[in-house]
């Protein structure tokens, strides 16, 4: 999930394209013939996935733990060259953005709730909601 | 490890409690971009690395040798010795600051690792090419561990009259005598020893370089000690012990005074140690505060407490102060460097040792506890006024600034 937008959308959108499985965010992963296992960080804890290879998997933030940086270069990071480089340099053909806002909107605001006198009087409530 | 496990804010939280940020006592205040990407490396290493093994490397007097080579090879091996040696060539105040953090993990190694530090620095500074590079690479990388040899059972503040002599046999020196309390004591590879080459005094004294293993080398029992249990300490003798000319650092006669200025930093660093502790006691105790209740509500909301809390920070920022000053003044060579290491390790010294001591007592009965860290921050800093020159020897050496200077 990119910080920058928070979409949540480039690993899914490319396993959708791909045809291939998908394992998002990924807390472990372990490799196993022709196949990888994947424990997921979920809302209501951790899922185990098995999915055949090729597969594309997502990093969640406790996939890994970042090494520390050392003395040395923490000094040589001020000193290394700062490239600036043109977009048409590159060779990538200058275009608009490729995704477009078509609308922000707050989510719903919350409902109030509401009150039963009995069981058989919530249930009919829930059938009458389409709820069950 | 469980900390980088759990929520992404809590795991902050508890990183960045450490550091004591947005507070009077962040000890991340006034320094360069630089100096605060050093500081955060040490305390994340700290946290991660030495904070959840201190009280089991206490009390089964564990020499956390894995721990301190993870430690050299992010470039804590050889902080300020020159890099083509494999040192990181960094600035005494940097070194204080880095100290300081990792001290909040575990103070005993840490203060292992700066006199660890202070030797390599003395063969970088004082020795010859070929000494440089025989010794300080594996040292910085700390594939091999130094030790410091100066006092001995006859002299402790009265350094110059040591004993341990050096007679000239040829194109080698052969020692006879011992040396006391030394850390690391056995266990090192690298032997830093001062010992007489010549007359009595100061000027008798050179300067040699032994190494585990050299017929004549060996130690006595392990010294068991209120703190610093993580270092072993013990005595190290010399019967016959054949050293080569070529393992001499400087001149003949040059030995008391590379340790005087090897004094200078060490002290610095023990100061830096010493900080650690305070800064990691003053967390604790203002937890401690927070979270138990008597009478009804928070020790917190007890002004007697409150004014404790404050007063011990108010210390610890004025013993910081000093250490950095006096880090400040001997990186730049100014003549005043000298007794002004002696006054911050003075004033650390003290003052840290009773800010862990206040910090255990607000803990109560749970103080006294060796579950709670706070007991052993302030069993490994009470010998921090002892050695690197006792708090009586700094006395003496401002008294005499004052008085003679």
């Amino acid at each position: 999930q990119a910080i920058d937008d928070d979409c949540n959308q480039t690993g899914q959108l490319l396993a959708a394209m791909l045809d291939w499985p998908q394992g998002t965010f990924a807390s472990r992963v372990e490799l196993e013939d022709g196949a990888v296992r994947v424990e997921r960080e979920v809302d209501g804890g951790l899922e185990t996935l098995r999915l055949r290879l090729p597969a594309v998997l997502t990093a969640d933030l406790r996939l890994n733990e970042p090494r520390y940086a050392t003395l040395p270069n923490i000094m040589k990071a001020k000193k290394k060259p700062l490239e600036v480089v043109a977009a048409g340099e590159l060779g990538v053909p200058a275009s608009a953005p490729r995704l477009k806002v078509l609308q922000v909107q707050e989510p719903p605001p919350r409902a109030g709730g509401e009150k039963v006198e009995s069981v058989e009087s919530l249930l009919g409530k829930l059938r009458h909601a389409g709820r069950i | 490890a469980m900390a980088w496990r759990a929520a992404p804010r809590a795991a902050a939280r508890l990183l960045l409690g450490r550091r004591g940020i947005a507070s009077c006592i962040d000890p991340s205040t006034g320094l360069t971009e630089d100096q605060k990407e050093f500081q955060k490396v040490a305390f994340d290493f700290a946290a991660k690395e030495m904070a959840p093994y201190m009280a089991e490397w206490d009390e089964k007097e564990i020499f956390p040798v894995e721990t301190m080579r993870k430690a050299a090879q992010l470039g804590f091996g050889g902080i300020y010795v020159k890099p083509d040696v494999g040192g990181s060539g960094l600035s005494r105040l940097d070194t204080s600051i880095i100290f300081e953090a990792l001290s909040t993990g575990c103070t005993s190694t840490t203060a292992y690792m700066s006199i660890h530090n202070m030797c390599v620095w003395m063969i970088d500074t004082f020795g010859n090419e070929e000494q440089r590079r025989r010794f300080c690479p594996s040292l910085c990388s700390m594939e091999k561990f130094a030790s410091y040899c100066l006092t001995e059972p006859g002299s402790g503040s009265d350094a110059a009259s040591l004993l341990t002599s050096a007679q000239r046999k040829g194109d080698t020196y052969v020692l006879n005598g011992s040396k006391a309390f030394i850390s690391g004591g056995g266990d090192t590879d690298v032997y830093v020893v001062m010992c007489r080459t010549g007359g009595p005094g100061p000027k008798g004294i050179s300067c040699l370089v032994l190494e585990k293993g050299m017929p004549g080398l060996s130690f006595g029992k392990k010294e068991k000690k209120v703190g610093w249990n993580s270092q072993p300490t013990r005595a190290v003798i010399f019967e016959d012990c054949v050293v080569p000319v070529g393992n001499r650092l400087g001149a003949e006669g040059q030995g008391f005074s590379i340790a005087m200025q090897g004094l200078n930093g060490g002290r610095i660093n023990i100061a830096s140690c010493s900080l650690g502790a305070a800064h990691a006691s003053v967390l604790l105790a203002q937890e401690h505060l927070t979270v138990r209740k008597q009478f009804g509500e928070p020790l917190a909301n007890n002004q007697y407490l409150q004014f404790g809390l404050a007063e011990m920070a108010t210390r610890l920022l004025a013993a910081r102060l000093m250490v950095r000053n006096a880090a400040r003044a001997l990186q730049e060579g100014r003549d005043d460097a000298a007794v002004l290491c002696s006054m911050a390790k003075l004033f650390a010294t003290d003052e840290c040792f009773g800010i862990c001591n206040q910090a255990l007592q607000m803990h109560g009965g749970y103080g006294y506890l060796k579950d709670y860290a706070v007991q052993q921050f302030v069993r490994d800093i009470r010998v921090h006024q002892i050695l690197e020159g006792t708090n009586e020897v700094m006395r003496m050496i401002v008294a005499r600034n004052l008085l003679q200077g």
